[in-house]
Parts: C-alpha cells; sequence; structure tokens
C-alpha cells in the first residue's frame, strides 16, 4: 500500500510541474507578444498571471501541511523546502514575464524601432535557461542545474550590448523635439525589458540552486565553479 | 568542553545461542552527548545497550564477540566487577516499573544494595536524585506515599531517579517515553537535555522525531549491523546511505 505521505509529495511535485509549465508559457508568449508586436498575446500574458499566483498559494498551503502533518525528514524535507523556493523564483519570472508584456504593448502602439540582434540573443539565453532549470527540476539533474550559471554570464553580456546600443541610438537621434522623446520612450521600454530577461535569468539560476539542494544536499549558491573542468 | 570517549565498541558479535543478533558493530560513544539508537524492530538496538551494562548476561545461551571498552576498560574482561559496572551504567526501561513501595524507598533502593545505612546520606541523595530527575517538587510533599499512587510520566521520572541515585555515568533508556502521553513525554525529553551536562546517555527510540529532538548523535541499526552514524542533524537532513534514508523517511519494508 501506497503511504498517503508519498501521494501528497507527488501532488506537491505535480502542482509544481504545473505552475512552471504554465510560467514557461507565459515567458514564451510575452517574449513573442515582443518580438511580433503581437498586442492580444501580451494581454493574455497579464491576465495568466493570477493563475500563477494562485498557484504559488496553492502550494504554499501544501507545504504548510506537510511540515505541521508529516514532520518529514531528509530528502523529503528538502523537497519541501526547495518547492516553496522554486515557486517563489516562479512566481517572481512570471511577474517579469507580465513586465516584458506591458512594455511590449506599449511598443506595439507605436512604430518599431530598428532591429536589435542582440535582443534576439538575449531572448534565447533567457529561454535555454528557464528550460534548463525546469529540466534539471523534472530530471533531478544537478548538472544541468550548475550549467544554468555559465549562461548567466552570456546573458548578462548581451543584456549589456542592448543597453550600450539603445543609449547610443538615443544620444545620436539628431531630428526634432517630438520624434526624440518618441525615441526616448521606446528605448527605455526596450531596455527594461532587457532587464527582465536578465532577470529571468538569474531567477532561473536561483532554481537551479535549489534543485543541487534537493537533490544532493548542497548549496551552490556560493560556491566557485570552475568551467573549464 | 572537549568530547572524550566513554563507550567504545569495536568489532561486537552477539549471539543468542546460534543466532547473530550484533553483527561487527564498532561504534564510539562521546562523553556528555545523547546518542540516539534507531532502527526497525529486531535489528539489535535492545540488544546493543544490554551489552553496554552485561544486561544479556542475565540470558542463558549467549556468546559475545569482540569488545568494549568503558573509559578505555574493557567491560568483558574477567576481572570486571559487573554489580559495579551497572551501578556506573544505569538503565531506564520502557514500561515504567516502580517497586510497590514509598516514593522514599524506590529512589534510596540502590543506595541501600550498595550499603549506604546512614539517614541524613540517604535523604540528601534521594533529595538530589529527585530534583535531577525534576520530579522533586511534585513529590516532595508524599515523599512516603507508595509509589504505584504516581501518574504514568511520574512514575518513568521516578526510575530515573532510582537509576541517578546510585550517581552513575552513563544512563541507558530503551524507549523510554513510548508508554507516556505527549505531555509527560516532553518532560522526559527536556529531562534529557538537563541531564546530559552531566551524564552520557544512549537511548532507543522508535520516533524520528524523538531521535532529531534529543539526540546529538544518531546510530541506525538494520539486522544486526551498524548502518550509519553521524551527528543528528546531518542525519536527519542529509545522510550519506540510502538504507538510511529510505528508513528515516519511512519508506522502509
Ligand atoms: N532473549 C532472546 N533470545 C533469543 N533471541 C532474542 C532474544 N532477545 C532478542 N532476540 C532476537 O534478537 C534480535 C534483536 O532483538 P532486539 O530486542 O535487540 O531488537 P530491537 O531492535 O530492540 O527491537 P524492538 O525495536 O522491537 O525493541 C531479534 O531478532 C530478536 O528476536
Ligand atoms: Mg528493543
Amino acid at each position: 500500500m501506497e503511504r498517503h505521505f508519498i501521494k501528497e509529495l507527488d501532488d506537491l511535485k505535480m502542482t509544481l510541474l504545473n505552475m512552471a509549465a504554465l510560467t514557461r508559457r507565459a515567458f514564451e508568449k510575452a517574449t513573442q507578444a515582443y518580438l511580433n508586436r503581437d498586442e492580444a498575446l501580451a494581454r493574455s500574458v497579464v491576465e495568466g498571471d493570477r493563475e500563477i499566483n494562485n498557484l504559488e498559494l496553492k502550494i504554499d498551503q501544501i507545504v504548510l501541511k506537510l511540515l505541521a502533518l508529516e514532520q518529514p525528514m531528509a530528502r523529503d524535507l528538502r523537497f519541501i523546502l526547495g518547492a516553496t523556493k522554486i515557486s517563489k523564483e516562479l512566481e517572481r519570472i512570471a511577474d517579469q514575464a507580465v513586465n516584458i508584456a506591458e512594455r511590449s504593448l506599449f511598443l506595439c502602439q507605436h512604430p518599431p524601432l530598428d532591429h536589435l540582434p542582440a535582443m534576439d540573443q538575449l531572448i534565447e539565453v533567457a529561454d535555454a535557461m528557464l528550460d534548463a532549470a525546469i529540466t534539471s527540476f523534472v530530471e533531478e539533474n544537478t548538472q544541468k542545474a550548475i550549467r544554468i550559471r555559465q549562461m548567466d554570464d552570456i546573458a548578462d553580456k548581451y543584456t549589456l550590448e542592448v543597453l550600450q546600443t539603445l543609449i547610443d541610438k538615443m544620444v545620436k537621434s539628431t531630428p526634432g523635439a517630438e520624434k526624440r522623446i518618441l525615441n526616448t520612450r521606446r528605448a527605455v521600454q526596450t531596455i527594461i525589458i532587457s532587464r527582465c530577461l536578465e532577470r529571468v535569468g538569474d531567477l532561473a539560476t536561483n532554481i537551479g540552486e535549489h534543485v543541487a539542494f534537493i537533490v544532493e544536499a548542497i548549496n551552490i549558491k556560493h560556491q566557485k565553479i570552475d568551467f573549464d573542468e | 568542553m572537549e568530547i572524550e570517549p566513554k563507550f567504545t565498541a569495536r568489532h561486537l558479535n552477539f549471539f543468542y545461542g546460534d543466532f547473530k543478533a550484533l553483527d561487527d558493530i564498532s561504534i564510539t560513544i562521546n562523553t556528555h552527548q545523547v546518542t540516539a539508537l534507531i532502527g526497525p524492530s529486531g535489528c539489535g538496538k535492545s540488544t546493543f545497550l544490554r551489552c553496554l551494562n552485561r544486561m544479556n548476561d542475565l540470558i542463558p545461551g549467549i556468546r559475545v564477540e569482540g569488545n568494549i571498552q568503558l573509559d578505555a576498560e574493557d567491560i568483558y574482561a574477567s576481572n570486571i566487577d559487573v554489580v559495579n559496572l551497572r551501578r556506573r551504567v544505569g538503565m531506564v526501561f520502557q514500561k515504567p516499573n516502580p517497586f510497590p513501595k514509598t516514593i522514599f524507598e524506590n529512589v534510596a533502593y540502590g543506595l541501600r544494595v550498595n550499603g549506604i545505612k546512614d539517614k541524613k546520606i540517604l535523604k540528601q541523595r534521594v533529595e538530589k536524585s529527585l530534583k535531577q530527575s525534576a520530579l522533586w517538587d511534585e513529590v516532595k510533599d508524599r515523599i512516603n506515599s507508595s509509589a504505584l499512587g504516581l501518574s504514568g510520566g511520574q512514575q518513568q521520572r521516578l526510575c530515573i531517579a532510582r537509576a541517578l541515585a546510585v550517581e552513575p555515568d552513563v544512563l541507558l533508556m530503551d524507549e523510554p517515553a513510548s508508554a507516556l502521553d505527549p505531555i509527560a513525554t516532553q518532560k522526559i525529553e527536556d529531562l534529557i537535555h538537563e541531564l546530559k551536562k552531566n551524564f552520557t546517555i544512549i537511548i532507543v527510540t522508535h520516533s524520528m522525531q524523538q531521535a532529531a529532538r534529543v539526540s546529538d548523535i544518531t546510530a541506525f541499526f538494520y539486522m544486526g549491523k551498524l548502518i550509519e552514524t553521524g551527528d543528528t542533524e546531518t542525519i536527519f537532513t542529509r545522510p550519506s546511505l540510502k538504507q538510511t534514508e529510505d528508513y528515516i523517511t519511512g519508506r522502509f519494508g
């Protein structure tokens, strides 16, 4: 007979996976909305956020109950603590997706800026980091979790590149005052989006750390990793 | 405080007739620490505990191999005074077992056996032991009434006082709280925290939570073998062996 507690742990894992899938979807929709200037898609991200918030609350509830009623130990305890941490990170990622969607809604109202290749790459890296974070959790794969941090440096690089390119554009844009204000506003909104993307990468890195804690009981948070190894 | 070994068991085998109940146990038990022995029923916890004060000697057909040292002295050596060993290594059992005598006489029992007759000394030692076992305030006004009139939790603390009266170094406790309600259990657990300042305590318990709450070191036994031992925090948060993890998370069998 399967223990009641094991079933409850499975429920917790399923709820967390569900939250991860929705968050990932929100992030993808937000970045698509930005790239394709798709207002409807951007709105659906804003509207979908409530469901993700509710899942975070639900996870807190399950965790509280399991801690109080089951007094879990060892790996179970680490999993339960890790689940609350991961759900918090997912909730924040979803908030970043909403932020990206809102900025994209603004950008959709105006003619597009010149194409920014660094932005495409930043989106790709952030997406890969989020993907690695979620699969590292699903597969309980610490190696994958640790590797997310390597991508973080790349994300930082592209974020900086976006910033520099847009600052240059703002400085150099000469025509009439009105055009200049519009240019600046679009550039600032785009910079905010790049910040959100970078933040998603950071939060994905955190998820990787929580996975390592759950699986191996190790803390990789403040560990130096030799990437050449 | 420096950590010193109190007991050192090396390659201990124990047999009930042909049945090997303990298999190659090596463990060091530190002074002024609480060591919890955990493991499924029949794994040998009580047997091991009883090896430490040679209580098993009373069972016919037993055999011991390997060695156990108490303060660097081999307790199975032929010149060992077993009565004195049991004075130094006291024991408290699962079910409180007070004698049908007064509270005073229950605690004074071991002292009388050890030849102490002086009324004043007896009174002093009984009072001290009852204070150490956190029972004094509850019984000081009825010290001469029957011990059987005490509650289960009070009876267990009385048995602890009885064990402490002869001033042992070590207290062995075999599931001391398993017959008690939560409040009485908590009192025993608080008492263990208090007593470890002066005594070395080894406790057998089936409650993972209790082992986690009261002990410094946890030793996991399985089928007569010592599988893993380590500081309690590590054992209950990140044990190194899967077998240990499976047991403490209730996935066994
Ligand atoms: N007097 C005895 N004669 C023969 N076999 C015994 C005797 N006492 C215990 N055993 C056997 O030795 C093994 C270990 O028993 P022990 O009582 O030490 O286990 P335990 O871990 O304390 O179990 P529990 O948690 O049920 O108290 C068991 O298989 C038991 O049946
Ligand atoms: Mg037993």
